[in-house]
C-alpha cells in the first residue's frame, strides 16, 4: 500500500503550518504501520486536544478527539472493554505532559496495551506559543518574552520511571531511526511511549532567531545526543535541552505483564 | 525513480531542500495556486534512486516532507533513448 492509501485524501492538504513536524510524524507511523501489516479496520486512533491531536482526523480510520490530557485515560478504557482492537494515542507535550501528566504516569503505571506516539514541539503552538512544560530553558514564547526560566520535562526519562513498557526518543530529523522505533513499539506489547521532538516554526522557531524549518532541524542534528553514546562515554545523565542537548535512542525496552493479561487473585491471597 | 512535487499540497517550506544528501531540489520562486513558493526538482539523475524501480533507499525527503507531497515516479529519459537508439 502507498502511504497515501491510510490518508483521508478529501481533507487535504491538512491545516498544519508550512514546516510543521506533524506530518513528518505520520509518514513514519504509517512506513512502519504498513511494514507491520496492521489493518486501519481493527485499529483506533485517540487524541487529545492540540495540533498533534489533529492527526486521527485525516487517517482513514475510526478515531477518538477527547478533551484536553484525557486521551490515556480514554484510551485505558476502550482498551480494556475492546482487548481486540489495538489502539494508538496521538498526543502533544502540552496534552501528554502538563494537563494530562497524572494519566500519564499512571498509564505507564498500569503498563495497558497502548502505543503512545507524543509529538513535542516545545510550545503550546495551537493557542498561540506559549510556554509548555517542555520550553527548554532560556527560549522564548509569548508568555516568557525575557526566557523561560523553568526547566523543562524529560517525558521519556518519565516513563521509564513509570514503568513504561518501551520508551524511545528521536526528533523529526532522524526519519528512519524513528520509523524503526515505532515499528518496535508497535511490535511490543504494553504501554510503549516513543517522544519525538518535533519542530514548530510559527510558534517557537519565530521567536528563537529559527523561522525557518531547516534551522530548526539543523538545531535537532547539532543537539542530538545519542543515548548510547552517552552511556559509552561514562556521561552520567544528559537532560533533554538542559544543556542545549536532546538525548535520542531507545531508553528502555522491558517485557512487563500487561494490565489486562495478569492473572487473578493477589499476591497475599492464600497467606490469609 | 525520481522525485517528484505535487504542486496542489506543496507548502514550501523546503525541507527537502535542506534534507536530500545529493541536492536534487532547490528553492522554487514560482507562485503556486495554494499561494506558496513549492521546490522544485532541478536534479533528479543525482538522486539514490534513479534507474531503480524497486527496493527504493534513502527516501529522506518522501519521509520528512510534512506535507506528503513528494512521490516517486518513474523517470521520463527512457523513453528519450529508445527513441535515440531508433533514429541511430
Amino acid at each position: 500500500m502507498e502511504l497515501f492509501d491510510f490518508y483521508d485524501q478529501d481533507r487535504w492538504p491538512h491545516v498544519f503550518c508550512p514546516g510543521c513536524g506533524n506530518g513528518t510524524v505520520m509518514n513514519c507511523f504509517f512506513r512502519a504501520f504498513n511494514e507491520m501489516g496492521w489493518k486501519l479496520d481493527n485499529t483506533v486512533f485517540v487524541s487529545g486536544i492540540g495540533c498533534s491531536s489533529r492527526i486521527p482526523l485525516y487517517i482513514n480510520s475510526d478515531a477518538i478527539h477527547t478533551t484536553h490530557g484525557r486521551a490515556i485515560a480514554v484510551a485505558t478504557g476502550l482498551k480494556l472493554s475492546r482487548p481486540e482492537l489495538d489502539v494508538v494515542v496521538f498526543t502533544g507535550d502540552g496534552d501528554l505532559g502538563a494537563i494530562g501528566g497524572n494519566h500519564f504516569i499512571n498509564g505507564c503505571r498500569r503498563n495497558v496495551d497502548l502505543d503512545v506516539i507524543c509529538i513535542n514541539n516545545n510550545i503550546y503552538g495551537m493557542t498561540g506559543g506559549q510556554a509548555s512544560v517542555t520550553t527548554p530553558h532560556d527560549y522564548i514564547s509569548t508568555t516568557t518574552p525575557f526566557g523561560s526560566k523553568e526547566y523543562p520535562f524529560d517525558l521519556a526519562e518519565l516513563a521509564v520511571a513509570a514503568g513504561a513498557n518501551y520508551v524511545a526518543r528521536w526528533t523529526t530529523r532522524h526519519v528512519h531511526e524513528l520509523t524503526k522505533s515505532i515499528k518496535r513499539s508497535l511490535e511490543k506489547k504494553g504501554f510503549n511511549f516513543v517522544e519525538v521532538v518535533s519542530q514548530c516554526p510559527t510558534n517557537f522557531g519565530r521567536r528563537n532567531k529559527m523561522a525557518d524549518p531547516s534551522a530548526l532541524l539543523d538545531w535537532f542534528k547539532e543537539s542530538s545526543v545519542r543515548r548510547d553514546k552517552v552511556r559509552a562515554a561514562a556521561i552520567d545523565h544528559v537532560d533533554l535541552n538542559l544543556a542545549g542537548q536532546i538525548t535520542t535512542g531507545e531508553f528502555v525496552c522491558r517485557d512487563r505483564e500487561c494490565y489486562h493479561e495478569k492473572k487473578g487473585g493477589g499476591a497475599h491471597r492464600d497467606g490469609h | 525513480m525520481r522525485p517528484g512535487i505535487d504542486l496542489r499540497y506543496c507548502k514550501g517550506c523546503n525541507i527537502c531542500v535542506y534534507m536530500c544528501p545529493k541536492q536534487c531540489f532547490s528553492n522554487g520562486a514560482d507562485l503556486s495556486v495554494q499561494g506558496y513558493f513549492p521546490a522544485i526538482v532541478t536534479a533528479p539523475e543525482k538522486c539514490f534512486n534513479y534507474g531503480r524501480t524497486e527496493k527504493l533507499i534513502c527516501e529522506l525527503c518522501v519521509l520528512s516532507c510534512p506535507d506528503q507531497a513528494i512521490t516517486w515516479e518513474p523517470e521520463p529519459e527512457e523513453e528519450e533513448e529508445k527513441d535515440a537508439d531508433q533514429t541511430g
